[in-house]
């Protein structure tokens, strides 16, 4: 047997389905059919308009198809773009780097764990300027739950630039410092309010022009995109369809626009087999559109994070610290006063001797 | 529905095919279901132009017969079994992925699909020296990850270079993009892709099921049509090109909270064999076992343990390197 050309059918093009419908009853069943046809003789045959007919001649005509790109190619696509560090070091070396650009991560956690604190610390961590390892990105925030501060924005941006002033040595890295100010990594974020998933499905879709506009664009922050699905409890499979849809448009855009997308999550609880367990909210389904999820919880009096998906590494935990400064190393606790207050005295030094082994 | 077209087969010119257009006849199997003398009074044709030119449509558009010895000559012939690279895994898969047909690894999130596809790329590539076709609909496809995975099986970069050369990827995210790189594979892309040396011997789809589940359910009806053209197209390319083809799927909870494979019943039937990716509760964090849910060569639910991190050692041998994730600093070369 050897090997036939594949005849398409028409119902596969990319069209509406009473077009497709009415070309199938026609006659048109494949697309070799369509071809070599005028777009009058088309409109004749099948009873369609002439500017339905010009869409399936032109969806029928090949030349569609992307080219490949070899894994050598995508290797060396991926060594262009930085990630963008967490300031916390066990968890930029746990997660390769930092933050990748180009895939979806999800930060899950209970509330108050320290969820809303790590997105603005992207914001300003992204813009940190190329010549001290950063990306010199802009940052879009989308904002569902109203927990956005900017004064806690300000706090972090303020810190940033403190940190990079004191590791500015030569000439092009001062240069770059008068550039990288509290306010210009202020004008830098852009920040959406959406009330209810309507509204965030519809600024994702507009979303590839807005990123087209903006190709300094390198982060794109979602915070939280459970809230605004939780309210929808009487149709959970339209939820889970939604919320699948949004999943694909937030990879194409990271991939496609080479821009980081990091999405908040709350937790629920699963039962399985009798015992309790928290897990992600929003369902199974969901939990396939990140690539990488990261778990923030407390332990006792330490506030661990677990890598629990990642295409590129293993699952780890590591310890963090959240300070006036934003997210830093466990083992600056010393210096820097810890944002939840310790209530024992003796708990603060137990919890040091820990971070020391 | 084949539309009849002048020149189709001699003796269909543009006045008879007008004239049975005015009779209603647009297609050959009007032509072929109608009663020919009754067409040949209407149209004022000789019922026996009319009775030759039924008789050659009749040969252009059957399908033949072919004994069981010659097909199976040809599957001999033709099939080929590719081991993935993993000795627990080519167990379950009775040595390996066979062309001419489509297997499925389905899990939940996080459970390693991503990563045996990963490894199973690598083994072709590098150890088989064929090309792979990897599509992406997930966004998880990391090119370093690939690089890792071949500095354990070599370290010559220019080795590690060719093989990555080998994985031609694609990354689409909706069904139609989708469907648009399978034809366009079959309509000669799948020779172009050969030109770099080695012919492709597998394809990827990671993963189908994230591009199709949001059509499927609520008021859309084109779900299953686009699924089933999407079984279709992978199919007729698994048979026609000798290729095996590899896709994954996620899982649903059933009522008893048991995982079962996603896509519905009428997927069920497209992959000849079915796997399920569990982790395991207790072990390290890299071990997942893998069960075999429908397979027409073996006993079905057999289950085998392996690990991540050891993507190309057996069980029992845990020397030498590893396919960690995390890079190792020294190794002993």
């Amino acid at each position: 047997m050897n090997a036939v050309r594949m005849r398409r059918p028409v119902s596969s093009l990319s069209l509406g389905s009473s077009l497709k419908g009415k070309l199938v009853r026609a006659g048109f069943q494949f697309v070799t059919d369509l071809q070599d046809l005028n777009p009058e003789h088309l409109s004749a045959e099948a009873g369609v308009s002439q500017q339905e007919a010009l869409e399936a001649l032109q969806a029928a005509s090949s030349g569609h198809a992307v080219a490949p790109v070899t894994a050598l190619e995508l290797l060396q696509k991926e060594e262009e773009f930085r990630n963008i560090v967490t300031f916390c070091s066990p968890l930029d070396e746990a997660l390769g780097g930092g933050v990748p650009v180009g895939k979806v991560t999800e930060i899950c956690g209970a509330p108050g764990v320290g969820k809303t604190q790590l997105c603005p610390q992207l914001g300003g961590d992204v813009q940190v300027p190329a010549v001290f390892g950063g990306l010199g990105g802009q940052v879009l925030f989308v904002d569902t739950e109203g927990g956005f501060q900017v004064q806690r924005l300000v706090d972090l941006a303020g810190a940033a630039v403190r940190h990079c002033s004191l590791l500015a040595e030569d000439e092009e890295q001062r240069v770059a410092m008068t550039t990288f100010t509290v306010e210009t990594i202020l004008s830098n974020v852009f920040l959406v309010r959406c009330r209810d998933y309507v509204e965030l499905l519809a600024e994702l879709h507009l979303l590839p022009d807005f990123l087209s506009d903006r190709p300094r664009l390198r982060l794109l922050v979602i915070d939280s995109v459970a809230f605004p699905f939780l309210h929808i409890h009487d149709d959970l499979s339209q939820r889970t369809r939604l919320l699948q849809g949004l999943g694909l448009r937030l990879i194409a855009a990271a991939t496609d626009h080479n821009i980081a997308v990091v999405t908040t999550n709350h937790m629920t609880t699963r039962l399985r087999s009798s015992h309790v367990q928290l897990a992600p909210a929003l369902g199974d389904l969901w939990g396939h559109a990140p690539s990488i999820r990261l778990l923030l919880r407390w332990e006792e009096s330490r506030r661990l994070a677990s890598i629990i998906k990642s295409p590129g590494h293993m699952d780890a935990t590591v310890q963090y610290q959240i300070t006036c400064q934003g997210f830093r190393d466990a083992d600056q606790s010393e210096q820097l006063q810890s944002k939840r207050p310790r209530t024992q005295t003796d708990q603060s030094t137990s919890s040091r001797e820990n971070t020391r082994t | 529905m084949v539309v009849l077209l002048v020149g189709m087969c001699p003796g269909l010119d543009e006045d008879l095919l007008q004239s049975l257009r005015a009779a209603d006849i647009r297609t050959v199997e009007d032509l072929v279901s109608s009663d020919i003398e009754d067409l040949a009074q209407k149209c004022s044709v000789s019922y026996k132009a009319l009775f030759a030119i039924r008789r050659v449509l009749l040969a252009q558009n059957t399908a033949f017969p072919v004994s069981g010895a010659d097909l199976y000559e040809e599957l001999l012939s033709s099939t080929a079994i590719l081991s993935t690279g993993n000795p627990s895994l080519d167990k379950l898969l009775d040595s390996g992925l066979y062309t001419g047909e489509i297997t499925e690894l389905t899990g939940g999130p996080g459970s390693g699909k991503s990563q045996v596809c990963f490894g199973v790329a690598v083994h072709i590539a590098y150890q088989l020296k064929q090309s792979v076709i990897y599509i992406d609909t997930t966004g998880g496809l990391t090119a370093s990850r690939l690089l890792q995975m071949l500095q354990t099986e070599t370290n010559n970069t220019d080795e590690q270079m060719e093989a990555l050369q080998r994985i031609h990827t694609f990354r689409l995210f909706d069904v139609g993009a989708l469907l648009d790189c399978l034809y366009g594979l079959s309509g000669g892309g799948l020779h172009k892709v050969c030109v770099g040396g080695g012919s492709v011997k597998a394809l990827i789809v990671d993963s189908v099921s994230a591009v199709i589940t949001p059509l499927l359910g609520g008021k859309q009806n084109e779900g299953m049509s686009l699924m089933i053209q999407v079984a279709a197209a992978l199919k007729t390319m698994a048979k026609d090109f000798n290729v095996a083809v590899l896709v994954t799927n996620h899982v649903t909870r059933s009522s008893s909270g048991e995982a079962q494979p996603g896509l519905g019943v009428s997927w069920s039937h497209v992959p000849r064999t079915r796997i399920l990716l569990e982790r395991v509760e207790r072990g390290a964090s890299g071990r997942r076992s893998a069960t075999l849910i429908k397979s027409s060569r073996q006993a079905c639910l057999i289950k085998e343990d392996f690990d991540l991190q050891w993507w190309s050692r057996a069980e029992g041998e845990k020397g030498g390197e590893t396919s960690g994730k995390r890079k190792l600093d020294e190794t002993d070369t």
